[in-house]
C-alpha cells in the first residue's frame, strides 16, 4: 500500500486519494495482524489440490493418454465451496484435497465447471474437511498498486509471496479463449500459474492464471465474484460476446473520409459477425463511439474509474446474456444511438471450437479411415507452437474458417489418420484432410458421416458400390473411394486388429441456444 | 498423390520450401578434400573454375540492391566455345570469370543460357577464340545403376581439379533446390559432391554422364547429377534462339492403387492408371483433360496405378514422360472418360502462373511504391521475407491465398495476388492502421488482379481519398490523395528509393 505507482494514469488519480490511503494505512498498520496470525488465517483459507487426470489421446479419440498428477490451489468460499479454476479439474479422475498442511487427503468432486471463464467449483462431501476452515471474502475490487498476498501449500508448508502489482489489463484467457481484465504482478513464486489464490488483506483479490518467469496473471475478484454468483442463482455463467472485428480509429484521414468531422475517437467496426451480440444493430464501418454509457477512445480503450485504461471489450465481460447495453455510433453521417441484447457465444458454437467442454472427442473409424471433429484440443496435439506447427490447412481452417456461417452449421471434419489394411490400401499416407462431402452428402458433425456412410454410392447396376469421400479443395487429393461391400466386414477386422473398442462416437447433441439473428455478410 | 509441382514437373507435392533437403553446391570457401595429383591431363584442360560476384534482389526492400557475393563453381568445355555450369552457379551474376586449368588469369564470361528449371545454364569467355583447341568434352548416356563414375571439380575453393569416385545409387524424379518447384530425372552418387562441384561434369568412360548440382542435406555422401537426358533438354531448347523452359501439362493427378477408386472411375481388371483431380485454367491440360478422367497411358507407355511407367530396368514416374517434351510439341494421352476410352493429344506449353512458387533469379523484383506503402505481388520471395520456415509461419491469410485458395476458386490461379508489404513511414501515412503483409483486395473501389492494377487505380482516381481494402479481415484505409501525391517524391528521396516501381 502506498507505494506509488509507476503508472502515469493511476498516478495522477492516487495523488486525489493519497489522504485516504495513508489514514487506512494507519489504521491497518494499528491493528495489522502479525505474520503468525497472517499464516493462520492463509491456512484457513487456502487448500491444496492433487489432480490426478487422464487427458483423451487426440489423435486417436476411442483412447486415452497416461494418467498424469497436478497439484493446484483452491480456495474456501461461502457454502462452503472450494473454488479453483476449470483447467485444473479437467479431465479429472480423482481429485484429492489436502487442509492445513495434514497428511490427510480428503476425496473432491467438481460440482461446476465453466471451461470458457476457466473457472470452477468443487466439494468435499465429508464436513469435517470444513473444520479449521473458514470463507473467504471476495474482495469488491482489486489494488492498483503495492502488492497482493499470493499463497499457496508447497510440501505442506504454508508458501506466501508478496506479488508487486504492475498493471491491470484485459486480455484473452488463454485457457477459454475470453477477454476479461487481468492483474498482472510479479510473484516471488517458482513455477506458479496453478490457480495459487492472492489476498489484499483478509480479502481474496484473485486466483493466478497463468505464470511467465516472474509475471504471473490472475483472474480477478470481480471476475470470481460474478462466477460465483450466478453459479449460486442457477444462471449462465457464459459470457457475453460482440463478436467484432474493429480497428484503431486513430487517423483523421480516414474519419473524414467517413465524413466524422472530429477528433478521431472510438473505434472502427469492420464486421460483425451473424452469430454475435451486436449482428444486425452494429453495421461494418460504423465508428463505435461509445458502449454502456462509456466513451471509447481511438484505440479501443475506455477509461475504468479506478483502473484507468482497458479495452472496451470489457465492458461485456462483467454484463450477462440477456442485458440490453446501449451504444452511440457514428453512422450515415451523423451520431446515433443503437442498444441490443447481449448474448453469450459458446466457443462450442464456432466451427472449430477453442477448447471440448471436458467431453470426449467425437470421431468415427469407418473402414479404417479415422474421421473426427477439428477443435482446439486437436490442434494442440502440434504443441504450443501449433499455429505454426501444425498442418496448414488445419491452422488455415482455425483462424480463417472458424465461425460458423450458418446457424445450422456445426464443425469442420478432418479425417486424421488411417489405419492400414489392405482394405485401404492406397490411403496409408492420407492425414489431415478437411473432409466436404461423403457419397455426396455434406458432411459437417460426426452424426452427417454415420449417416452418409450408411448411403453409398451405387454401381453401373444400381448396386450400392462405393464410399466417396471428398476433401475440401486442394493440391493433393481430391477424393479417396473405398469399397462398399466389404466395408463392414473390413470396418469390424480393422476395430479388432488395432483394438478399437468402439468405432464411433457421436458428439453430444447440440441445440445452440443463441440464434443466429443475421447471416455474416 | 498428386501436387501442384505435379503440374510443372510432374512429381510429388509441392511443400513450400520447408521440407526440401538438398543444399546447392555452390559457395566453396572451406578447405578441404584432396587435389587429385595424376588427373587425365586431357579431362583436365576441359574444365573450368568459375568465380562468380552474385547480387540478388532483395524481397523486403525491393528497390534496393544487396550485397555482392562472390561463390566458385565448375564448368566444363562443350561444342562452340561455350562452357556448360549449374543456373545456380551463374544466377544474379554482376562479374563472372572463368580460369582454365592452370591458368591463373581470370577470364571474363558473360551467361548465353540459362535455365532455372533445371539448374542449367552456358557460359561464354569474352575473349574470342579462348577455348580454341581446348577439348570439348561429349555427352553419353545415363549411366547403369551401379556403374562407377568420377566427378570432376573445384570443391571448397581449391585452386587445382579435383576428382572423386562414387557408383551410381539410385535413378529417379527429384526436386530440383534451385527453382524449389521443379522434379527432373536426377542421378543419385555417393562419389563426393561438395560446394564448388557445381557445374562440373560427371564422367564415365571419358565421356559426360551427369552435371553435379546438388547435395543431399543430413544423409552422408549423397550426390546428385543431372543425367544427359535433361541437358539435352535444355540444349535442344536452345537451338531456336529461345530458352523455353519445360512445358507443363497442367493438372492435378491422384494415384489409384486402390481397387475400389479403379472400379469406380470404370477401370477394367487388366488396366491401370492415374485420375485427374484438377486442371490448371489456361494450362496445357484445360478443356482436354478433365477431373475425373483416368489417364491410362502416356507416349505409348502404360501408366501404373502408383503414377509410375518403367523405362528399361527403372521404373520412373511419369513426369518422365512429359519431361521429353519441348513447349509446342504434343503429349499424346490414353484417357478413361465416362466409359469411353480416348486419345487425347495435348500441345504442351509452359505454365506462367506456377513460377511464382518457384525461387526467382535473375529478374530482379517486381514492386511499386506509392507515398512509402511498398506494394509487390504474392510469390515465393514475398512470402521468404518470413523467414525460413515462412510455409508455416507467414499470415495464414496469405498462405491460404497462396496455396489453397485458387484450388476452390480456380480462375484466381491467372491472377497475380498483391501485397501491400510494408510502409516507408511519413506523416502522409503514419496514421494508417494497416500497412504490414496485407493482401490487397481493392485499391479505390478497383479488383486487384494485379500490380499493374494498384498503379492504375492510383493514377486515375480523382478523388478526395485513396481507399485502400484487404483481404480476409475486411481491413481497410485511406490517405488523403493530395498529401500522398505532395509525399511520394519525399519519400523516395528521405529513403533513398531510386524509382517508385519495378514491373
Amino acid at each position: 500500500m502506498g507505494r506509488p505507482s509507476s503508472r502515469p494514469g493511476l498516478g495522477k488519480r492516487s495523488a486525489r486519494f493519497r489522504w485516504k490511503r495513508w489514514l487506512l494505512f494507519a489504521l491497518l498498520v494499528g491493528f495489522a495482524p502479525g505474520l503468525a496470525e497472517a499464516r493462520t488465517r492463509y491456512e484457513e483459507h487456502v487448500v491444496a489440490l492433487s489432480v490426478t487426470y487422464q487427458a483423451w489421446d487426440e489423435d486417436r479419440p476411442w483412447a486415452k493418454m497416461n494418467p498424469a498428477t497436478r497439484n493446484a490451489s483452491a480456495v474456501v468460499i461461502a457454502g462452503p465451496f472450494l473454488l479453483t479454476r476449470a483447467q485444473i479439474v479437467a479431465n479429472a479422475t480423482l481429485i484429492q484435497a489436502e487442509r492445513r498442511g495434514d497428511a490427510q487427503t480428503w476425496t473432491a468432486r467438481v460440482v461446476h465447471i465453466d471451461p470458457e471463464i476457466d473457472l470452477a467449483l468443487i466439494q468435499v462431501d465429508e464436513a469435517a474437511f470444513f473444520e479449521g476452515l473458514r470463507p473467504v471474502k471476495i474482495a469488491k475490487r482489486i489494488p492498483t498498486e503495492g502488492s497482493v498476498t499470493s499463497v499457496r501449500w508447497n510440501a505442506r508448508q504454508l508458501e506466501i509471496s508478496e506479488s508487486r502489482v504492475s498493471t491491470i489489463e484485459v486480455g484473452l484467457n488463454r485457457y477459454g479463449n475470453v477477454e476479461h481484465a487481468f492483474l498482472e504482478v510479479r510473484t516471488d513464486f517458482a513455477s506458479g500459474g496453478w490457480a495459487e489464490p492472492s489476498f489484499d488483506g483478509a480479502k481474496l483479490v484473485g486466483l493466478t492464471s497463468s505464470q511467465e518467469d516472474q509475471r504471473a496473471r490472475i483472474v480477478p475478484a470481480e471476475v470470481l465474484r460474478d462466477y460465483v454468483e450466478r453459479v449460486a442463482e442457477g444462471s449462465s455463467t457464459s459470457v457475453p460476446r460482440l463478436d467484432l472485428l474493429w480497428q484503431n480509429n486513430q487517423d483523421p484521414s480516414l474519419t473524414r473520409y467517413l465524413g466524422f468531422e472530429e477528433e478521431p475517437r472510438g473505434i472502427l467496426i469492420r464486421e460483425v459477425r451473424g452469430s454475435g451480440t451486436a449482428c444486425s444493430v452494429l453495421e461494418s464501418r460504423d465508428i463505435l463511439l461509445e458502449l454502456d454509457g462509456h466513451e471509447i477512445d481511438s484505440i479501443g480503450n475506455y477509461l475504468h474509474p479506478r483502473y484507468g485504461n482497458l479495452r472496451f471489450t470489457n465492458l461485456v465481460a462483467h454484463r450477462r446474456p440477456g442485458e440490453v447495453i446501449a451504444a452511440r455510433v457514428f453512422r450515415d453521417g451523423r451520431e446515433q444511438e443503437v442498444e441490443f441484447e447481449l448474448k453469450a457465444y459458446p466457443s462450442q458454437l464456432r466451427r472449430v471450437p477453442w477448447r471440448r467442454d471436458n467431453s470426449p472427442p467425437p470421431y468415427l473409424v469407418a473402414g479404417g479411415l479415422v474421421f473426427r471433429e477439428l477443435d482446439g484440443e486437436f490442434l494442440r496435439t502440434w504443441g504450443s507452437e501449433w499455429a505454426s506447427n501444425a498442418p496448414r490447412n488445419l491452422a488455415i481452417q482455425y483462424y480463417l474458417y472458424g465461425h460458423s456461417t450458418r446457424p445450422d452449421q456445426r464443425r469442420a471434419i478432418v479425417l486424421s489418420s488411417v489405419l492400414p489394411d489392405r482394405y485401404n490400401i492406397g490411403y496409408h499416407d492420407v492425414a489431415d484432410m478437411i473432409t466436404t462431402h461423403v457419397n455426396g452428402i455434406p458432411i459437417d458433425s460426426v452424426d452427417d458421416l454415420v449417416s452418409a456412410f450408411a448411403q453409398p454410392q451405387t454401381d453401373a447396376n444400381g448396386e450400392p458400390a462405393y464410399h466417396v469421400v471428398r476433401f475440401a479443395p486442394n493440391s493433393y487429393l481430391a477424393e479417396l473411394v473405398l469399397d462398399a461391400r466389404t466395408f463392414e466386414e473390413a470396418s469390424a477386422r480393422i476395430a479388432d486388429a488395432y483394438g478399437l473398442p468402439a468405432t464411433v462416437r457421436t458428439g453430444p447433441p447440440e441445440e445452440p441456444d443463441i440464434a443466429f439473428d443475421c447471416e455474416a455478410p | 498423390m498428386g501436387g501442384l509441382a505435379d503440374m510443372q514437373s510432374n512429381a510429388g507435392k509441392l511443400t513450400g520450401g520447408t521440407r526440401i533437403g538438398a543444399f546447392l553446391v555452390c559457395l566453396a570457401l572451406a578447405l578441404g578434400s584432396a587435389v587429385l595429383a595424376d588427373a587425365d591431363n586431357r579431362i583436365e584442360a576441359s574444365i573450368v573454375r568459375i568465380l562468380t560476384h552474385a547480387q540478388p534482389g532483395s524481397a523486403y526492400a525491393p528497390w534496393n540492391s544487396s550485397a555482392p557475393q562472390q561463390s566458385v563453381g565448375s564448368g566444363f568445355i562443350v561444342e562452340d566455345g561455350l562452357v556448360m555450369t549449374n543456373a545456380h552457379v551463374v544466377s544474379d551474376t554482376r562479374a563472372l570469370f572463368l580460369y582454365l586449368s592452370g591458368d591463373p588469369t581470370p577470364h571474363e564470361a558473360k551467361v548465353r543460357w540459362v535455365a532455372h528449371d533445371c539448374d542449367l545454364a552456358l557460359i561464354e569467355p569474352l575473349e574470342a577464340g579462348l577455348l580454341d583447341g581446348k577439348p570439348a568434352l561429349q555427352f553419353g548416356e545415363l549411366p547403369l545403376l551401379g556403374s562407377a563414375v568420377e566427378t570432376y571439380g573445384y570443391p571448397s575453393g581449391g585452386q587445382r581439379i579435383s576428382s572423386t569416385r562414387g557408383v551410381v545409387s539410385r535413378v529417379e524424379m527429384n526436386l530440383f533446390s534451385h527453382s524449389g518447384l521443379d522434379y527432373h530425372l536426377a542421378v543419385q552418387t555417393d562419389a563426393a559432391i561438395n560446394p564448388g562441384n557445381s557445374g562440373g561434369p560427371v564422367l564415365q568412360n571419358g565421356r559426360v554422364v551427369g552435371v553435379a548440382f546438388q547435395a543431399a542435406t543430413g544423409l552422408e555422401n549423397v550426390g546428385y547429377f543431372i543425367p544427359p537426358s535433361v541437358v539435352r533438354h535444355f540444349l535442344e531448347d536452345v537451338e531456336d534462339g529461345n530458352y523455353d523452359g519445360y512445358p507443363a501439362l497442367g493438372a492435378t493427378t491422384a494415384t489409384l492403387e486402390n481397387p475400389a477408386a479403379r472400379s469406380r472411375s470404370g477401370m477394367r481388371e487388366d488396366e491401370s492408371g492415374i485420375r485427374v483431380d484438377f486442371v490448371f485454367p489456361q494450362s496445357s491440360a484445360d478443356g482436354l483433360l478433365e477431373p475425373g478422367d483416368v489417364i491410362l497411358g502416356v507416349d505409348g507407355y502404360p501408366v501404373s496405378n502408383d503414377g509410375t511407367i518403367m523405362e528399361g530396368d527403372l521404373r520412373l514416374h511419369f513426369g518422365v514422360l512429359l519431361d521429353r517434351h519441348q513447349v509446342g510439341s504434343p503429349l499424346e494421352l490414353r484417357v478413361l472418360r465416362a466409359a469411353e476410352r480416348l486419345t487425347v493429344k495435348v500441345p504442351m506449353q509452359a505454365y506462367a502462373p506456377l513460377r511464382r512458387y518457384a525461387n526467382r533469379y535473375d529478374d530482379l523484383p517486381r514492386y511499386y511504391i506509392y507515398a512509402g506503402l511498398v506494394f509487390v505481388p504474392l510469390n515465393r520471395e514475398m512470402l521468404e521475407t518470413f523467414g525460413e520456415d515462412w510455409a508455416s509461419v507467414a499470415d495464414k491469410h496469405l498462405l491460404n491465398e497462396y496455396f489453397e485458395r485458387f484450388m476452390a476458386d480456380p480462375d484466381r490461379i491467372l491472377r497475380e495476388p498483391v501485397v501491400l508489404l510494408r510502409r516507408l513511414d511519413h506523416p502522409a501515412n503514419v496514421s494508417l492502421a494497416w500497412y504490414r503483409n496485407l493482401l490487397v483486395e481493392r485499391v479505390n473501389g478497383r479488383e486487384i488482379h494485379r500490380l499493374e492494377d494498384v498503379i492504375a487505380a492510383i493514377e486515375e482516381n480523382r478523388d478526395e481519398f485513396h481507399l485502400l481494402e484487404f483481404g480476409y479481415y475486411k481491413r481497410f484505409g485511406v490517405i488523403e490523395r493530395e498529401a500522398a501525391d505532395e509525399a511520394h517524391l519525399q519519400v523516395l528521396e528521405s529513403y533513398g528509393v531510386p524509382v517508385d516501381r519495378r514491373l
